[in-house]
């Protein structure tokens, strides 16, 4: 076997081997790579910031321990924003797993700014059943939440007077890394018409994007990119920057493999001249 | 400022919402098309539809598990049966169990749903009686793993590298697992069929897969391969809808070009 | 009795379907409780899985087959973590929340994470130049793997742009055509179902 044919038949591992590299390097010595800021982001950014200090948002943080990575990072500096715009924020879970996380995003943007449990941020916590929530907040959040995570009765939490339908939140803002986002769209914005913004995992992000051509989806952040150009727009640098210099890496190595792979390709078979493959045809295995 | 519209559901009085008349008509339309299909399909008995690669090539999986005395694996997708992408996994996998009954080779199907497994068990087994075959159905193959995404994932991956199934069939709705599941299919050596109705995972299949059904033939396919003149029909009926929705496109565009917005506006879902 | 089944889909089908243009206050909450049902229907359900789980891995651990040990491990922890979760709760810092923090998600999070690894492999034995439509793929790819990260931008300040493009024109335009169809599809489907042209997932005889 040739270099090339060997090129071509590359052990898997090698490739998870680069990768791995391209993940942790960067992590371990930064260069901070800048960040251009995408018109869904900064769409995302301008709807929150055009609230009026003292609006209250709904923040749903629908997502487990497995896609932290990704929205982790825009949970945070959503929060912030909406903290130091003096924006109360509702939020909840629709995932047993993700009371931890929300809990933990709470806690994170809270400290850093200044803001308190109860007057500036009330946390639910996790309610199961999508659609009935959904549509329980619509109807009536008391009936869903009588009481915060902690036990502490809605009514007597300040902020929470005169909250008990969609109408009176500004916004709803759903992270999400499921078909939770789908329902929140079909039930907070179609049903009770509440302007939503979305942020969601990469992967899922091209899904919705005819939801904001329609307007009824006002931004959207996508996964860790659009995490780290939130970050830039409040002006923090948090895990979504950090880890922009890894994602670079290993795209890079990812398009050179590619590269190299179809190099070796021309090479085995005479160039752009080579039989191609009938339509239908199945990849070889 | 941005305001949520003051809806107060207790206040609603009204029987109808006007402003879903456009998706009243639409269904009424689809089911006229519907109506009209099955009829001409007893009438005139056999209806074309044009063949799938992908549907093509599920004998061709079937027929090399058997040569080969490996099992068949069917993924049914991670939904529940509220996706109307796991129906279309439940009447493919009863076509699919019939002909595995025939060629007389094993089936596994690991579930991610308890209901789906449940109604997927009753299918199997009567798509095995159907096949003259019920004493071939083994009890088991269908099986509930787990409703975690990865513990799933991990259990139907280890299966693969352990047993090495000679085919793959993934089929209903997926989501971030597909690359994972196909991928490792890939490596086992297995011929890979796959189809969705999740727009996001058709690229991570087209990669990774053989064949790959695109969103709509995911429907069409337990149609296909029933070849059933009135389960025919409804495909054509699709295609009449698709055609219809085409030309709606087209008149909203130019009619907006020409200033005159309005069938675009009454098009719009609220 | 065959009937009964198709019948029940049928009216909940029909019924369901048409609370989708009432509005009315009492049509809605009569939506609302039909969801709550689908709950707690749910919630039987994984009495179900949990029987069909246990009955797989004892008929292993029975037959002494082989990773019979593995299968042990599942039924001890299928027993194990409802009882710890009944006498200890759930919530942060008991018994079964350390076990979801240190075991299930740590193990989650991991599988996720190969992803990562996947991707580049598949991308590396996928994308081949084999004809004029693959090549074009795989252009678009690599336009579209640079330019969505922040090195793309020192490449070329274009290169952003250009992607923002391939998102927004070619991408949308292909997805929303597949969409129309998968969502024709889905209707096509549920109206079989609902009228009782496909019968299949019912277990027919």
């Amino acid at each position: 076997m040739g270099w090339v044919e060997k090129l071509l038949s590359i052990d898997r591992r090698i490739i998870f081997l680069l990768v791995g590299a391209g993940v942790i390097v960067p992590l371990l010595l930064p260069v901070n790579l800048p960040v251009t800021v995408t018109p869904r982001v900064q769409a995302a950014y301008d709807a929150i910031d055009a609230l009026p200090p003292g609006s209250r948002v709904l923040i749903s943080m629908d997502y487990e321990p497995e896609i932290m990575a990704e929205l982790m990072p825009m949970s945070i500096a959503v929060l912030r924003h909406c903290f130091r715009k003096h924006i109360q924020v509702v939020a909840m879970t629709l995932y047993p797993a993700g009371t931890g996380l929300g809990e933990h995003a709470l806690d994170v943007a809270s400290r850093a700014e200044g803001a308190v449990r109860n007057r500036d941020f009330v946390w639910l916590g996790y309610k199961s059943g999508f659609q009935v929530v959904m549509i329980g907040i619509g109807e009536n959040l008391r009936g869903m939440y009588p009481v915060d995570f902690y036990g502490t009765p809605l009514d007597s939490i300040p902020m929470m007077r005169g909250v008990n339908t969609y109408a009176q939140l500004s916004m709803m803002i759903n992270l999400s890394g499921s078909s939770a986002a789908d329902y929140w769209i079909q039930f907070a914005q179609g049903r009770y018409h509440a302007p939503i913004v979305l942020g969601c995992t990469a992967v899922m992000a091209t899904d919705y994007y005819p939801y904001l051509s329609s307007r009824q989806v006002l931004g959207l952040i996508g996964g860790m990119k659009g995490a780290a150009e939130y970050e830039r727009l409040i002006d923090v640098f948090g895990d979504g920057r950090r880890g922009m210099d890894a994602q670079s890496l290993v795209h890079l190595i990812v398009v050179l493999l590619v590269v190299v792979g179809n190099a070796a390709l021309f090479a085995t078979r005479g160039g752009p001249g080579a039989p191609a493959a009938r339509p239908g045809e199945a990849p070889p295995r | 400022m941005l305001r949520s519209a003051p809806v107060d559901q207790a206040l609603e009085t009204r029987w109808f919402d006007p402003a879903r008349l456009n998706v009243l008509i639409g269904i009424l339309l689809f089911t006229a098309f519907l109506v009209v299909n099955i009829l001409r399909a007893k009438a005139n008995g056999a209806l074309y539809v044009r063949p799938i690669a992908g549907l093509k090539a599920l004998d061709e999986a079937i027929g090399r598990a058997t040569e080969m005395g490996r099992p068949v694996l069917y993924v049914p997708g991670l939904s529940d049966m509220s996706e109307v992408g796991t129906f279309a996994a439940i009447t493919i996998l009863y076509r699919l169990a019939q002909r595995v009954a025939e060629m007389g080779c094993e089936i596994e199907v690991p579930c991610y749903d308890p209901v789906v497994a449940t109604v997927i068990d009753g299918a199997a087994r009567d798509a095995y009686s159907k096949a003259g075959r019920p004493d071939a159905f083994r009890p088991g193959c269908v099986h509930y793993v787990s409703a975690q995404q990865f513990a799933y994932v991990a259990a139907v991956n280890g299966f693969m590298l352990r047993e090495r199934p000679a085919a793959n069939v993934y089929m209903g709705s997926f989501y971030a697992e597909s690359l994972l599941l196909a991928e490792t299919g890939n490596t086992t050596g297995a011929i890979q069929i796959a189809g969705t109705d999740k727009v996001t995972q058709l690229p991570f299949f087209v990669c990774a897969c053989d064949y790959t059904l695109l969103g709509e033939e995911l429907f069409a396919a337990s149609a296909y391969l029933g070849k059933e003149p009135v389960q025919l029909a409804t495909i054509i009926a699709q295609d009449w809808a698709k055609a219809l929705a085409a030309a709606a496109i087209v008149a909203a565009l130019l009619l907006g070009a020409l200033g005159h917005p309005q069938l675009a506006a009454w098009l719009r879902i609220a | 009795m065959r009937r009964v089944p198709l019948l029940v889909t049928f009216l909940s089908g029909a019924a369901i379907a048409s609370l989708f243009f009432i509005p009315h206050h009492k049509a809605q909450a009569v939506n609302s409780k039909l969801l709550e049902w689908t709950l707690v229907v749910y919630a039987f359900a994984l009495i179900l899985g949990s029987l069909s789980l246990w009955m797989s891995h004892a008929k292993k651990v029975k037959k002494r087959a082989e990773g019979w040990p593995y299968s042990m491990v599942t039924l001890v922890a299928l027993l194990a973590i409802p009882g710890l979760g009944i006498w200890k709760g759930v919530g942060a810092g008991s018994p079964v929340g350390m076990i979801y923090d240190t075991v299930n998600a740590p193990l989650a999070s991991s599988m996720f994470a190969l992803l990562a690894f996947v991707i580049a492999s598949a991308a590396f034995r996928a994308f081949r130049a084999r004809s004029a439509e693959a090549t074009l793929l795989l252009l678009t790819a690599i336009i579209m793997m640079i330019g969505r990260v922040s090195i793309g931008e020192l490449i070329s300040a274009n290169l952003p742009g250009i992607t923002e493009w391939l998102l927004d024109v070619p991408n949308l335009a292909a997805k929303r055509a597949i969409a129309i169809g998968v969502g024709l599809g889905a209707v096509s489907t549920a109206l079989k179902i609902i009228l009782g042209i496909e019968r299949s997932y019912l277990g027919r005889s």
